[in-house]
């Protein structure tokens, strides 16, 4: 079973109808395709390093403002420029691209551009027939970020459905580790807001860090058929900086939030010279600890909703007596100062020391957050 | 309990009401006879017209009733159209031909109310004026057409084109896609974008540009702006631009409307720029500026039409729309603006297309608007008015045979006058394929004259085709839908938590993504496409009209300009709002002195390292 498809959509700059890429994008993880999804009103660079950094095999930009043969033609011309001619890009705008346009674009190395009235079917079939194919052997790059991001894609593709690979890999060339990254986990329910509270972090630590590096390995679930939706880094603002790298991962079938294939890629993350890696598991269940078996990560953050429940659903969290840190996002909501003392009682019960942070993680510079990353970075600011 | 939990109640108390007056007026004798005296006299007064065949016809129609409980029903229960609570129409007369002397009869002469409504323009182009058309009425008239195009010289031209035989001088002005972000046109990556599909506005300089040569204190001007992320900024550009033209006397007498509508852009629309909170502060602010400083300014226009065109179901627009705009009503009053200092000074603008819901959309929603002003707001009679600009569906339109778009149209239109709208804009059959061509755009605003002035449908009679019994169930209906989208976002916690949530914008992507499935599977019937096909692909091959780089160019360079004169100042400027934004103080005075001397782009960028950026939700 060759490994799915990974291709990466988006909307220009300055153009905010998503409605079109919204529908294409379903359509697309329904036939098995795994779609990072950038989001509305990204710029040619923010794109070119998404799709470098996520490996995929083209881009799907949807342009509904016009300013399309320009912007179609730097997001080429920045591919060529970065040593990543080997992403293809396509696209389509409804009617406000005319076939004039298109053979303008075209000739400026866009691959193909779809015109209004074009079924999904035909797209969806354009896509599995033109970058479903194994791909060639590629030669060695230069950039580091694009050898990393490769490497990456070898990882998850020796996984086959579910399945662990024959032996273990070796990391081929790691870098020498002149300081070592921190890795720290995220997890936690599904709309507890981790998403959010990391790229908070992000920005703080490049605000306050001029000089370091960050890794994030974000995951989403894959839906029956294998296609997966990964739409992240559309809500991770602040992540999309040349000073990070992001890659999204499909749990391809995997239980327990992290795909099959996480645990190499951490440590190959580990090992590449980034000052923090950060992982993000999807919204998990009650009972795993999903980081307790890697022993590669650091610290463990609990992102918690205050909306948990009773006191009684508190009991049944397992993490909570395994994590280093608990967060109680969304701590403007009526329920965060009951949920913060029976989660407080909770951890003094267990006695390690974890720690208890309040955060409004959507509120732009939130004390709260401002000490999860006094707690992160504290032995990095030295 | 929030206020929409409130307005659930006073619509419920008032159909409870209805009901009451209905039972009273059949069982008070006394009660019963004031009603069919009432109801006598409603009739007596109304003129008679007479169309160009002879026929005699009264100029309102009522049902044939005389039974007191049937006349408490329709008096209370719908109102006369221009009475409480408003569902056959805002105003006594729409549409109607102007009274003739010897026709007039006790009822007096129709009032030019509509011009109030008329006046609000979003986005509208090729719109025909709902006022009755006047004896001496050019032929084709294309009143406000909404423009917007390179630089603003060039939209200032195509102004002063559009406007050149019309009395008045009502612009619709749509920008282009970096100004709608709040970006300055010198930015990274934007260069393609410049006064594509709008105008580019990076300074007052601009905006002066803009608007030269017309007179923007007059009565007989107003400027519409569809623009919502950036409003306040560009709001304060053109009262900044205004008073560097004719002094600061001109600003109570300014005129127009701009978009200003956050909600709907965070559950639909995507431009916005400042987190939400941020961002209805700044509005806000705003709000509380004109209304004091220019109360005959539209501050916003509370569209459903996005919402509709991005994929909602017709209750979901109605309901969201509705919603948003009672939670705005919540917001200005909370920061102390009287109910019936702003009131008044909210319009909508709603969509309409074809399904079965859109017979009675408007209507409906003008009624509860109209009772939960009043019940649940302490709004007078001005304040209760749902005034309303329409538009056809976009997304109805298709481009194969795409000239059954005009019957799509035509029939859209219909329904768009049949719930008595206050203006109307009609789209062009090019749509799905092109910005549209002249000579589509003709054939739109003639498709309005011909149903208004050609046809008899509605230029003789109100209420000529209210209230017929599959109406009244698509009422009934569509009511039921929209109060319990309410209980819904009621119980999310009101609609700015459910907008947090995300709710409505999942649940307009739901619809829209079913809406899509159905035409797939053919269980919604699109003729031309997955019904009769012919297979050919008639589409003209078109050109259009792109900005020209040496133009794109000429923006980048003087906005450069602009900012070297104004290095120095435009840092104090910025300290200075920053600093007022900081203290939690109304920011709109600041801003009137920031646009002064420093660019579009600098304003935001500035707001957003204090307030943040807006996170997208997917």
């Amino acid at each position: 079973m060759a490994a799915p498809i990974r291709i990466l959509t988006a909307v220009p700059i300055c153009d905010g109808h998503d409605s079109a890429i919204n529908t294409i994008n379903l359509e697309f993880i329904r036939h098995g395709i795994e779609v990072i999804y950038l989001g509305y009103h990204r710029s040619v660079g923010d794109i070119v390093r998404a799709a470098i950094q996520e490996d995929v095999r083209a881009i799907g930009i949807s342009s509904y403002n016009g300013g399309h043969i320009e912007f179609f033609a730097e997001v080429v011309d920045l591919l060529r420029k970065r040593g990543a001619s080997d992403i293809k890009v396509f696209g389509g705008g409804g009617g406000t691209i005319t076939h004039e346009d298109a053979i303008a674009m075209r000739r400026k190395g866009v691959e193909q551009i779809f015109f209004a009235g074009t079924s999904l079917t035909e797209m969806t079939d354009y896509v599995r027939d033109n970058y479903g194919k194994a791909r060639k052997k590629r030669s060695l790059s230069k950039s580091r970020e694009i050898e990393l991001a490769r490497e990456l894609t070898e990882i998850e593709g020796t996984y086959g459905k579910g399945k662990r690979p024959a032996r273990k890999r070796k990391i081929a060339n790691p870098q020498p580790p002149i300081r070592n990254s921190k890795v720290i986990g995220f997890t936690g329910p599904g709309g507890a807001g981790k998403t959010t509270l990391i790229d908070e972090l992000v920005l703080r630590i490049l605000l306050r860090q001029p000089t370091a590096r960050i890794a994030i390995l974000s995951h989403d679930p894959s839906v029956v058929g294998e296609g997966a939706l990964l739409g992240d880094r559309a809500t991770m603002i602040n992540s999309q900086n040349d000073r990070v790298f992001m890659r999204s991962m499909a749990t391809r079938g995997q239980a327990g939030g992290l795909s099959p294939a996480t645990h190499d890629c951490l440590a190959l993350l580990a090992q590449s010279n980034f000052d923090y890696v950060i992982i993000e598991t999807v919204g998990t269940g009650q009972e795993a600890m999903p980081f307790q078996k890697n022993g590669i990560v650091d610290l463990t953050v609990l992102v918690m909703n205050p909306d948990y429940g009773s006191q009684l659903q508190l009991q049944k969290i397992v993490m909570l007596d395994l994590a280093d840190v608990v967060v109680v996002n969304k701590s403007d909501l009526q329920r965060a100062r009951t949920a913060h003392s029976e989660i407080e009682q909770r951890l003094e019960q267990n006695r390690r020391g974890q720690r208890l942070i309040d955060t409004v993680a959507k509120r732009h510079r939130d004390p709260g957050v401002d000490r999860l990353f006094d707690l992160i970075s504290a032995d990095r600011t030295r | 309990m929030s206020k929409l939990g409130r307005v659930v109640e006073a619509v419920e108390k008032y159909n409870r009401f209805v009901l009451d007056q209905v039972k009273r007026a059949r069982t008070d004798e006394k009660f019963g006879r004031e009603l069919i005296t009432r109801w006598s006299e409603a009739k007596a007064k109304t003129p008679v017209t007479h169309t160009p065949t002879g026929l005699p016809l009264p100029r309102l129609a009522l049902p044939e009733i005389d039974e007191p409980g049937e006349i408490a029903r329709y008096l209370f229960g719908e109102g006369l159209p221009g009475e409480f609570p408003f569902l056959n129409g805002a105003y006594r007369e729409m549409y109607l031909e102007p009274v003739r002397e010897n026709e007039l009869g006790s009822y007096g002469r129709n009032g030019d109310k509509n011009e109030v409504a008329a006046e609000m323009s979003p986005a509208n182009r090729s719109k025909v004026p709902t006022r009755p058309p006047r004896q001496s009425r050019p032929p084709e008239e294309p009143t406000r057409l909404f423009s917007g195009l390179m630089l603003a010289e060039d939209t200032n031209e195509r102004f002063h084109y559009l406007t050149q035989h019309q009395r008045t001088h009502r612009l619709s002005t749509a920008f282009d896609g970096p100004t709608l972000y709040g970006i300055d046109s010198d930015a990274d990556g934007v260069f393609g974008k410049i006064g594509e599909g709008g105008v580019a506005i990076d300074t007052v300089e601009d905006m002066v540009r803009l608007y030269d040569g017309f007179d923007l204190g007059s009565p007989n001007f107003s400027a519409s702006m569809t623009i919502s992320g950036p409003a306040p900024i560009i709001m304060a550009m053109y009262i900044a631009a205004a008073k560097s033209r004719f002094g600061s006397k001109v600003v109570p007498k300014l005129r127009g409307t701009i978009q200003a509508d956050i909600f709907k852009e965070v559950q639909a629309q995507n431009e916005t720029i400042f987190p939400i909170e941020a961002s209805l502060r700044f509005l806000t602010d705003m709000v509380e500026f004109t209304t004091r400083k220019l109360p005959r300014w539209y501050p916003i226009s509370i569209s459903g039409y996005h919402i509709g065109e991005a994929g909602s179901t017709p209750v979901q627009q109605a309901a969201y729309t509705l919603s948003n705009g009672f939670a705005y009503a919540e917001m200005f009053a909370g920061r102390g603006i009287p109910v019936d200092q702003f009131g008044p000074r909210l319009s909508f603008f709603l969509d309409c297309g074809l399904d079965a819901e859109y017979i009675a959309l408007a209507r409906v929603s003008r009624r509860i608007w109209a009772i939960g002003m009043r019940d649940a707001y302490g709004a007078g009679p001005r304040g209760q008015l749902f005034k309303l600009h329409t538009q056809t569906s976009g997304r109805s339109l298709i481009a194969a045979e795409f000239k059954n778009n005009l019957t799509r149209t035509a029939a859209e239109l219909m329904l768009a006058y049949m719930n008595a709208t206050n203006s109307c804009h009609s789209n062009s059959a090019d749509e799905p394929f092109t910005t549209p061509s002249e000579e589509w755009i003709r054939l739109a605003a003639h498709g309005q004259a011909i149903l208004l002035e050609e046809s008899g449908i509605f230029k003789h009679t109100m209420n000529m085709l209210s209230g017929s019994p599959g109406m009244k169930a698509v009422e009934r209906a569509v009511e039921a839908g929209i109060l319990d989208e309410f209980r819904e976002i009621e119980r999310l916690g009101g609609v700015l938590a459910a907008v947090e949530d995300r709710f409505q914008r999942s649940q307009i992507q739901n619809a829209a993504h079913r809406y899509e499935q159905q035409i797939y599977d053919g269980t919604r019937p699109i003729i031309g496409l997955n019904r009769y096909r012919n297979g050919t692909d008639d589409i003209p091959e078109v050109k259009l009209a792109r900005t020209p780089r040496a133009k794109q160019q000429l923006q980048v360079d003087r906005l450069k300009k602009f900012k070297k004169k104004n290095v120095e100042k435009a840092k104090h400027a910025l300290d200075k709002l920053v600093d007022v934004v900081e203290r939690g103080e109304n920011c709109f005075p600041a801003l009137l002195d920031a646009v002064e001397v420093s660019s579009l782009g600098q304003i935001t960028g500035r707001l957003q390292e204090v307030v943040g950026r807006f996170r997208p939700m997917v």
